[in-house]
């Protein structure tokens, strides 16, 4: 476990402050470090890890639609510049009602990836202050990256296809004809 | 002179020339949507060299000839190829670009792209591939040339005559319409 040291150092410094905060903590390999954390706490864990432990930058903020559980997984990804290492932080977001606080004035970036957050998720944040629309226009309706926005529906909906494209043919099975090749027991499950 | 014009035999010379120097002289926007736009600087360069063809590149709509749609065109997009379009002089053609502009192509269940082009604004040629080699895209101006050569490539014209038909396409995917309308 040499490898790990300064993964387990980070674990360590962090329940070492905020310890009933903390739901979960792993190192998933090396350089990669993950924290489950709680909702309310995740400005003052950022901060510390920012200001005291120098993850400088934030990489990106992902999130995760849990749609069985009902529930929004943000992830802060924050990277270290001397030590290149990085450090996941997770939260979780109720779905009905997703309401996150708004980091921005961490990293000042943070703003671009709340706000597209806010467009394809539809996760609000508590004082974010930016325009409304970042890529979408016009968009009213479902914010489409949920799960339950189904997309091939919406397409039905709103675009019309020119014709021709419903007989498309396997095109093994084409060749096969055409040549009397043989198709082998296990392809014949994959052509349509 | 005005006799001259008016006679049948000389309007058709006339028009035989001015179809002459336009297929000649063909200006592309130096614009591109999608991943086809990839497929343009080889043309242009010395590997194609697109220029023996008269194929050329120009800056601004006000000055092409040729809209290209390289590819798959988003909704947001499709504002701003709208506008283009009807700020470009006549005669002007469209040159749609790749499966995508045919049928969706890959991107056909995807949310925010069109999936027929020609619903929105008329396609003189279209280019089939995914993506179209240069070599391809070569042919299609070539065709595009004889089409005008023959007088047939009259995109133009049929969005004049058919505009509310267009409109009522635009208009039903761009649901806020805060479109200037150019005066032609």
């Amino acid at each position: 476990m040499e490898d790990l040291l300064y993964e387990n150092q980070v674990i360590k410094e962090l329940q070492a402050n905020f310890l009933e905060d903390i739901i979960d903590a792993i190192v998933q390999r090396k350089k990669r470090v993950i924290f489950k954390v709680k909702n309310n706490k995740i400005e003052s864990i950022l901060l510390f890890l920012k200001e005291k432990m120098g993850f400088l930058h934030l990489s990106h903020i992902s999130c995760v639609d849990w749609i069985e559980e009902n529930r929004f997984e943000l992830i802060y990804i924050l990277w270290h510049p001397q030590e290149k290492i990085n450090v996941f932080v997770k939260i979780d977001v109720d779905r009905l009602k997703p309401v996150a606080p708004n980091i921005d004035y961490i990293w000042e970036h943070a703003n671009t990836y709340e706000r597209e957050l806010r467009e394809m998720y539809g996760i609000e944040f508590k004082g974010l202050v930016g325009r409304q629309e970042l890529i979408l226009e016009d968009w009213d309706g479902m914010p489409p990256m949920r799960r339950d926005f189904d997309t091939l529906q919406y397409v039905m909906e709103n675009y019309t296809f020119r014709s021709g494209r419903e007989d498309a043919q396997d095109v093994r099975e084409t060749i096969a004809n055409r040549t009397g090749e043989e198709i082998p027991e296990f392809a014949k499950k994959y052509s349509r | 002179m005005n006799y001259v014009l008016n006679d049948r035999e000389s309007s058709k010379i006339i028009e035989f020339i001015k179809n002459f120097a336009r297929k000649n002289s063909l200006w592309v926007l130096a614009y591109g949507t999608g991943c086809g736009a990839i497929e343009i600087p080889p043309t242009m360069t010395s590997r194609y060299d697109a220029e023996r063809f008269s194929i050329r590149g120009a800056a601004t709509p006000r000055q092409a000839d040729i809209l290209l749609i390289t590819g798959y065109l988003a909704v947001k997009t499709l504002k701003r190829v709208i506008r283009a379009y009807e700020q470009m002089q006549d005669p002007k053609y469209v040159i749609g670009f790749g499966s995508c502009t045919i049928n969706g192509g890959m991107y056909w269940d995807s949310y925010n792209t069109i999936k027929q082009l020609d619903l929105y604004i008329p396609v003189d040629v279209y280019i089939n591939g995914c993506m179209p080699r240069p070599e391809a895209v070569i042919a299609g101006f070539m065709k595009l040339q004889k089409l005008i050569g023959e007088n047939q490539a009259k995109g133009w014209k049929h969005y004049k005559e058919n505009l509310e038909w267009y409109r009522q396409n635009q208009r039903k995917l761009i649901k806020n319409w805060k479109m200037p309308d150019y005066n032609w």
